[in-house]
Formats: C-alpha cells, structure tokens, sequence
C-alpha cells in the first residue's frame, strides 16, 4: 500500500502543473534574472586600486605605525607615490591621483573633488588615525611585545581591508562574490516552496481538507501509511526540483557553491525537509481554503527570504546587527547562513548550529501538524 | 435476511442543530435501501457517520456485526463508497484514477488489474481510459467517480446522490449500473432527493426530513400511506371557481387545484374515476388538451407527511 500510494503521489505531483512551477520553473527564471541583474551590479562595485601620494616628510619617516599600515595597504588599496608636497600637488592638479596625505600633528587629507576614491581614502585615513591613537595609549598604559603590536597593528589592516571589501577574506581560495548571498537564499526560497508540496499531498490525503481525502479515509489503508508516502513522494518531487537549481546555476550561471559538496547537498536536504514540513503545518492547522494556504506559503516564504537578504544583502546585516534573534527563527536565514558558514569559515560549528536549528524548525512543524494529522473522525466535513 | 448493518438511537448535532436525530434502522443483505428526503434532510450525515468520518453525540453503529470505527480495517475492505462530490485526481487518466483508488484495497495487481477492467466495463468508460477527467463531461465524470468506488467489489455500497446534475443517457446507465451490482450480491444503500429513481431501484426506502425517520418500507408501502389512491390531471385553458367547487363534491374526490393550466383531482379511493370527470367536461362543454391519471407517488407521501415537496 506505501508503494502504491508513494507511486500514485509522485505521479499526481509530476503532472501538476502549479506546483512544478513554483518548485522547478520559478527558481530557476528568478536565478536567471538574478544573474542577469548582479552580473553588472557587481562589475560596477568593484573598487579599483587608489591613486594617492603620500608627502615623505620627517613626521612621516618617524612615524613607524603609518608608515608600516600604508606599507601594507600599497597594492590592495592604494598605488602610492611618495615624495615631496609640491609634487604630491602637481599630480592631484594633473589628475594623477585622488588625493595625497601629509602628516604634521595630525594626518591631513588633501583632496581636489568629492568621489568615492576620495571618500574612501577619507574614510581608511579616520580609521587609521583613530586605531594609531587607540594603540598608542595602550602601549603607553600597558607596554606590549613588539610580536603583539604588530600583531595588533595587523588585525587594524585586516580589518580595513574588509570594510572596504577590497579583498573579501578567502579560505576556500574561490573567488567568492557577495551577490552569492542572493543565490543563497534562492537555494532557501526553493526549499521553503517545498512547503506547497506538503500542503498539496496533507490536502489531498485528509477527509476534512478535499473530496479525494474523504475517499481515501473509507479506505482500508492506515492513514500513517497514506500521509508518510505521499509526503516522501514530496519530498522526493522537492529534491528534484532544487538538484535541476543546483544543476542550472552551478553550469549555465557559473555560481560556486564551494567545494564541500557533500555539506551542501546535506544543508539542502535539511532545508527542503523545514520547507515540507512548514507547509504539512500550515495544511494541517489553518482551517482557510487550499489557495489562502497557498498564499500563506508564498508570503511567509517571500517574507523569510526577504529578511535573510534575498532583496538586498543590507538587510541580513542590519537584522544580525539589531535583531539577530529574527535570524535564529527564521529558515531561508538558517539556510542561507547555513551556506554562508560554509563558504566562509574553515570551522564548521556555525554550520552545524544552522543544520541543527533547521531539525528544530522541522521537528517543531511536524508536532504542531501531529495532533491534526491523528484526528481519525471530525466534526463536520 | 442478515443484517449488514444496524444503526440504533444515532444523534449528530453540529454547532447547535440537531442534523440527525435519534435514528435507528437496519439495512439487510442484498437488498437497495433508499434514503430518501430532502437536501439538508441529513442523508449525507447519516451515511458519514456510518462511515466514521463524522462525530456523533450518541447512538451505535455495527457494520457486517462489528462495531464501526475508523480504524476497522476489516469492515473497510468490504465498503464501498461513491460520494455525492466528484472525488479523483485530474493529474491521472481515467483508468489510473480507478487504479489508483482499486489499489488501496486491492494489493494483487493481477487481480486489480481485472477489477479496474470490469469497472471500466460496468461504467461504460471504455472508450475514455486514457482521458484525463477535465476532458469528460460530467455525466462522464460521475460514471468515472461510480468506477472508482466501485471496482474493489466491495459486499456494502453507499452511493451518496450518484446521479446529481447528470444527463439522461449517463443517468440510465448508472441505474443499470447499481441493479447490476446489486444482482451480483451487492448490499446498497442510495441517498437522492429524486423519487423516481428510488421508485426504480429500491425495495425498501427511509424518508428523512430534519434529521429523523418520518416514513420506511417498500415503496407500495409507502404509497399506501398517502391518503390519495389515483391522480388525474387535465390540461385545461380556463375553468371557473363554481366549477372547481362542484367537483370538489363529487364521489371519492379529495381534493382540486388549478394550477399553471393544469386540472388536478385526487381521489381517495374508487373506480372510473378518470371517465367520470371526462363525462363531466364534455356535459359541461370544457375543452381539454391532455387527460391522464396516475398513481400517488412518494412524493406525494412525503408532501402528505411533511405539506412540502421533497425538493423544496
């Protein structure tokens, strides 16, 4: 009777058309735009090397912090030329540089127009000075190895590299690109549609939800066995579904998903069991017809996406700066951050937090679902 | 005969009103028991709570001298049921739906794969097996919806107002249907509002109306509890109220209306009724179109019963 009704199942969810849009064709047209769209976003974002010049002064020499930091950032951020002021002022005039730096008691930054060279210039010199400052009282107060101010003073550069997303940090040594986050919770939105699955086969199985429940309750068939089957052959039409997904955006669109394919495919797995078992829930518990709760899955689906920053990436920072407990609750952010994790650390304890949130997620889901699914008579039909 | 099924004292309220109230009957082996009544007379309540699908309050239900319940696994296997609502899927053909639906009984495919057919046959869908039910009509869509509750061969039948919103070709046929099921051994219980049908088909009929039991027997039976024994109507243009009442007074008359054209004379009882009244219009020089006379139907049992028609 499991084959049977498993079979059944798979058949009735490959030919529905409605549901093979929203779990295979609307991904997959939404990535393809998404390509499109950050492809020239990105190319337009990315900071090309500064032109500066830097007024080799004895302030300047005696300065070992300053001198070490531009050392460093020489070639990731700025092209320096040192020399004199007069000639720091023939190139800013000949538009040879976006601006040049000359130290006397303070660090001045002498600039000829506004752009966003100058403004980043402006900026990684504030941070400089600001940190130079901070470090100095510090060794004065409490005198450090020279090993732990430059390992200090190279946490400062770090640091200034990454807010100015020049180099974003590499582990995997990919070239990874924040319009990734998008394909991420592309992945999410695929797995969460997955829920209008477990809507349709819960529907179609209960005796107060559709003619055909009605039919298959008089049945001599358990009803455990009807709904386990029908929601594994959802989950099965879901695995499809995001494997085409990977499939496309990994050969057409060129997206990496890193090199631990098997987290990957696990993290996915997990994500597709939140997405079914988010929709089993709301079948089961929201007494609306079949297309409120179709509607309901899109928004809550849209909504989750939304905040774990399918819409901009601003948002998933500004929710993990004020309201991180939004991220913890919420599954396109568990899978999301899930990838994240993965691309971007080489410990995987965040990873594993995700993967266990979204089994929470899931857990949670089917025991709200459970007192429903179990009811054998109801009141009315 | 052996009882299949024994329902006694069954109350079902919902939200305040009293849907079924106290009923108790049985249904024997072989026979067709129709239940007949109005809509919202609680006939589809009923046959959900003999199936365990609905709550109810109070009463017992024993199906094959077992107690009903959803988990009767048993008694299940042995049912089968035809809602009043098309219920198949439109992502599979009309043969699959049979399968499909033949396949929760039936594990030996060999032996489903001979039921689906004999179903397909007693439905007359043989031409239709690869269509899809939005490519039906819905006379075509209710034999599909017969077949699928059907084809196990189940020993009990509930056919909820099988033939709603059908035609007449596809009516015909699933009567024709039913008595051959019924002729293969099958026990039938048949919910409708349409008393010609039951007339048909039944040989024993329960008249519901709110819930309860106002009538039950043979449809003679039935008949025999009307006060009326012969119905003549007369297609007449224009008669005048003196002349109604004149007749009103003539032997065995129990009643005359004008309605709509049409004379009607019911009679208590008695003989030559019908040549009486025509000896009447000639001597009183009232042209006539159409004269014919009947016999009381059960809808006029339930009219005397209730003073409403059955599908008010």
């Amino acid at each position: 009777m499991f084959g049977h009704n498993f079979k059944c199942a798979l058949k009735t969810l490959f030919k529905n058309k409605v549901l093979l849009f929203w779990t295979f064709a609307f991904p997959i047209i939404l990535g393809t735009l998404f390509h499109m769209a950050f492809q020239d976003i990105e190319s337009n974002e990315t900071l090309d090397v500064i032109d500066i010049a830097i007024v080799e002064n004895e302030s300047w020499k005696e300065n070992k912090i300053l001198s070490h930091v531009f050392d460093e950032l020489e070639g990731d951020l700025f092209s320096i030329t040192y020399g004199s002021e007069e000639e720091a002022i023939a190139l800013l005039n000949d538009h040879k540089i976006s601006g040049y730096l000359i130290l006397s008691d303070t660090l001045k930054v002498v600039v000829k127009e506004n752009g966003i060279d100058q403004t980043v210039l402006k900026f990684v010199v504030e941070e400089i000075t600001e940190t130079e400052e901070i470090m100095k009282q510090i060794a004065f107060r409490n005198p450090m190895k020279e090993e732990s101010f430059y390992q200090n003073l190279y946490s400062m550069i770090g640091q200034i590299q990454n807010e100015n997303k020049v180099e974003l940090v590499d582990i995997s040594n990919q070239n990874l690109s924040y319009t990734m986050i998008e394909f991420y919770t592309l992945i999410a939105m695929t797995c969460l549609y997955g829920g209008m699955l477990g809507l349709y086969v819960v529907n179609q199985n209960l005796a107060n939800q559709s003619h055909n429940g009605k039919r298959i309750a008089v049945s001599p068939t358990p009803k455990w066995k009807v709904i386990l089957s029908s929601a594994l052959a959802g989950y099965v039409v879901q695995l499809v579904g995001i494997a085409l997904l990977f499939l496309y955006t990994t050969f057409v669109l060129h997206v990496d998903y890193g090199n631990d394919i098997l987290k990957v495919i696990f993290l996915t797995l997990m994500g597709c069991f939140a997405g079914l078992s988010m929709g089993i829930m709301i079948a089961t518990l929201f007494k609306v017809s079949e297309n409120t709760k179709t509607g309901i899955i899109i928004a809550f689906t849209m909504l989750c996406c939304f905040l774990s920053g399918m819409m901009g990436i601003t948002m998933k920072y500004l929710i993990d700066k004020n309201i991180p407990i939004l991220n913890l609750i919420n599954p396109a952010s568990m899978i999301t951050d899930g990838f994240y994790a993965l691309y971007y650390y080489d410990t995987f304890s965040r990873y594993y937090f995700d993967l266990m949130s979204l089994f929470l997620f899931s857990l949670l889901m089917i025991l709200l679902s459970i007192r429903s699914l179990r009811r054998q008579k109801y009141d009315s039909i | 005969m052996k009882k299949v099924i024994e329902v006694k004292s069954l109350t079902k309220e919902y939200k305040g009103l009293r849907a079924v109230d106290d009923l108790s009957f049985d249904v024997y082996s072989g026979e067709i028991l129709g239940l007949l009544g109005p809509n919202g007379s609680g006939k589809s309540t009923t046959i959900n709570c003999l199936l365990s699908l609905l709550k109810f309050q109070t009463g017992s239900i024993q199906i094959f001298g077992k107690s009903m319940s959803p988990t009767a696994y048993e008694i299940k296997k042995q049912i089968g049921v035809v809602f009043q609502e098309v219920a198949v899927f439109q992502e599979l053909t009309v043969r699959e739906n049979i399968e499909y639906f033949c396949g929760l009984y039936i594990k030996n495919k060999k032996m489903r794969n001979e039921y689906v057919e004999e179903a397909i046959q007693l439905v007359g869908l043989e031409e239709f097996k690869k269509f899809y039910p939005k490519q039906l009509s819905g006379g075509l869509l209710r034999r599909l919806n017969i077949a699928c509750g059907i084809a196990h061969k189940p020993k009990l039948i509930f056919l909820d107002e099988p033939t709603v919103a059908v035609d007449p070709q596809s009516r015909n046929h699933i009567l024709d249907g039913i008595k051959r099921l019924r002729n293969e051994g099958a026990t039938i219980i048949y919910t409708t509002h349409y008393m010609e049908e039951v007339e048909i088909l039944c040989d024993r009929v329960i008249i519901l109306d709110k819930g309860k039991i106002i009538a039950s027997g043979t449809p003679d039976e039935l008949k025999e509890l009307a006060k009326i024994e012969e119905k003549v109507s007369v297609e007449i243009e224009k008669i005048s109220t003196e002349k109604l009442e004149e007749m009103k007074r003539f032997k065995n008359v129990d009643d005359v209306k004008y309605i709509d054209g049409i004379l009607v004379v019911t009679y208590q009882k008695g003989k030559n009724n019908l040549i009486h009244l025509i000896d009447y219009l000639k001597k009183e020089n009232l042209q006539y179109n159409k004269i014919y006379s009947e016999r009381p139907t059960l809808n006029d049992v339930f009219l005397e019963l209730t003073g409403k028609e059955l599908r008010d």
